[in-house]
């Protein structure tokens, strides 16, 4: 029996390489191919497209090519992608908040002990 | 950390100093950040709980690991899946402070959300392994208590695989998350027999637990509850332990009256069957010693907001207060009664204090609750000590707290991988019947015989809690 893609795309994530790419993806968007390279030390183009590949049939990312470059984002309707665009969603929501809270309130000690409250 | 991880991350450049925005997390008034992050204090080993924005019923709940004052903070946690959070302060003006998040997200925490978030995801393929299931809160009110119940399971496992499985297959464990929602619980419950579970150990509410044993009534699986409970409900495939309300109460209410002369008693609970059947059985037992419940409240599972409560107990002129409530909803409770000064007014006991849930009502407002199950962490009953020491050891010294929850759930796969392996080919209904008899004088931790009513007499002490006697019912 052919695996679903759910299934294929929790598989899509047992690799290391894999996660780095999703994570590089959730970051910045759609990225070509290079951008994704040059963002990975451990590995190589040819690995790196290797991978691609995988995520791809997983239906976790989507590819579009536009001349010489290939571009790759993480696939609009999966649920691993909605997944991780809701936790990179939260942690921009953390960076936003915190700028927001520099504009309000008096700085307090900062080893003042603090309340319990949950 | 389990290395099947995605590392998420985001930055913030903003107009503080390091200290400044360090100084902020925690804080309870606007300038506070990361979702009101709330801990007691911002040191190394405290509890910290974060509320997931964007319509999510769950909250990251863990501990501070590393604190570096205007440098750094580290969260690990454990729900609503096991994860790091990391918080770096980088200074790049005279007040300019650049904040580098960075989340450690395993395979598993992407899996719950995209399930949490509605997802229909497939059912783990057919491994050839023995299959159990563990149906717990990872999110909601219950949350808070059942941190520990899921490794504490996967450690009984695992005992039992090192030791050759069952009948010589390995055994499988696969989780379900109810939401502290008994309709959630129904459909993970289909979920997990579908997947081929033969047993369903339900560390969740009675409420949960109801829905469940209906959901499996059909089916050749055992259902087991073996967390406190206000009993009831048993059937020929479904076995209920833990600790009861009627025991408690009996223990509890001679300690309390003889201790602070208090005997006129305010309930509050939740409007769900274990508060229901716990505030009986409290008005029976104080009925009997001459005490009286001078009134009592239930709230709606997952209530934050406990003011008018609190008012009612100040009206009331009672002097002793009895909680049923439990995990995120008794950890409000009793931190605006601290709050609000019912201390000064009133003895406080609860029926579900265990170590993870005073872990973060905090050790203030903590200090001095009633209770009474049948483990906490400071036994000195032998067994206890190895017991932790294998718990340590698997997850690490930033693992939640052991409590009387999570024993239980370790306690009861354990035993019933053990019948399991003596009657391989037994029925759901007949594996009951064994594990009702079964005899055992067993005192070690991890195997007690869990059909003997023993409990512990206990007080919050700031952030331990002293057993102070032993009761067996």
């Amino acid at each position: 029996m052919r695996p679903s893609t759910e299934s294929l795309a929790f598989d899509a994530l047992s690799d290391g390489v894999r996660r780095q790419i999703l994570a590089i993806l959730s970051e910045h968007g759609e990225c070509t191919v290079s951008e994704i390279t040059e963002r990975i030390d451990s590995v190589g183009r040819t690995t790196v497209s290797s991978h691609l590949r995988v995520l791809r049939t997983s239906g976790v990312v989507q590819e579009r090519k536009v001349g010489r470059y290939r571009y790759v984002r993480l696939d609009a309707d999966g649920s691993v992608r909605e997944a991780l665009d809701f936790l990179q969603r939260i942690m921009t929501q953390a960076a936003e908040e915190l700028s927001a809270s520099a504009s309000t309130a008096e700085p307090r000690d900062p080893f003042e002990e603090k309340l319990a409250v949950g | 950390m389990t290395s099947a991880t995605v590392t998420l991350s985001s930055e913030a450049d903003v107009k503080l100093t390091p200290a400044e925005a360090f100084e902020r997390f925690g804080r309870r008034d606007d300038a506070g950040w990361m979702f009101r992050a709330r801990c007691h204090r911002v040191a190394p080993g405290y509890a910290v709980a974060i509320d997931l924005p964007g319509g999510c019923d769950a909250q990251v709940l863990g501990r501070l690991r590393a604190v570096m004052p205007g440098r750094e903070i580290v969260i690990e946690h454990d729900q609503p899946w096991r994860g790091q959070l990391r918080i770096k302060f980088e200074r790049t003006g005279a007040a300019q402070t650049r904040v580098r998040f960075r989340a450690q997200v395993p395979s598993e925490g992407i899996e719950w959300l995209a399930r949490h978030r509605g997802a229909s995801l497939p059912l783990p393929a057919p491994t050839g392994a023995r299959r159990i299931g563990l149906l717990t809160s990872k999110s909601g009110s219950g949350a808070v208590y059942s941190m520990a119940a899921e490794y504490m399971a996967r450690l009984a496992v695992e005992q039992v695989n090192a030791s050759g499985g069952v009948g010589h297959r390995p055994v499988e464990l696969l989780i379900a998350d109810d939401s502290t929602d008994h309709l959630q619980a129904r459909r993970e419950t289909v979920r997990l027999i579908e997947a081929g579970c033969q047993a369903i150990f339900a560390c969740v509410t009675s409420a949960s637990f109801s829905a469940a044993t209906a959901a499996a009534e059909p089916h050749d699986v055992l259902m087991v509850h073996p967390v406190i409970n206000e009993g009831g409900m048993e059937a020929k495939k479904v076995i209920r332990f833990g600790e009861r309300p009627e025991a408690q109460m009996a223990a509890l209410s001679r300690i309390v009256e003889r201790e602070t002369g208090g005997n006129r008693w305010f309930l509050v609970g939740q409007q769900y069957s274990w508060s229901f059947g716990a505030h009986r059985a409290a008005a029976k037992i104080l009925d009997a010693s001459g005490s009286r419940v001078v009134a009592q409240r239930f709230t709606p599972l997952g209530t934050r907001e406990f003011a008018p409560i609190i008012d009612s107990i100040r009206a009331s002129g009672a002097d002793v207060v009895m909680s049923s409530l439990v995990g995120a909803d008794e950890v409000a409770f009793q931190q605006q009664a601290h709050e609000a000064g019912l201390r000064d007014l009133a003895s406080r006991v609860s029926l579900v204090m265990d170590e993870c849930t005073l872990e973060h009502v905090g050790p203030v407002a903590g200090n001095g609750i009633w209770t009474a199950l049948n483990y906490f962490q400071s036994v000195t009953s032998p067994g206890n000590d190895e017991l932790l020491r294998a718990y340590r050891e698997h997850f690490g010294p930033w693992a939640p707290p052991l409590s009387s929850l999570s024993t239980n759930v370790y306690e009861a796969v354990r035993q019933y991988l053990e019948l399991a392996a003596l009657h391989p080919d037994a029925a759901p209904n007949h594996l009951a019947a064994h594990w009702r008899t079964r005899k055992s004088d067993q005192e070690s931790v991890g195997q007690r015989n869990m059909a003997t009513q023993r409990l512990y007499l206990a007080r919050a002490e700031e952030d331990v809690i002293r057993v102070l006697d032993e009761v067996v019912a």
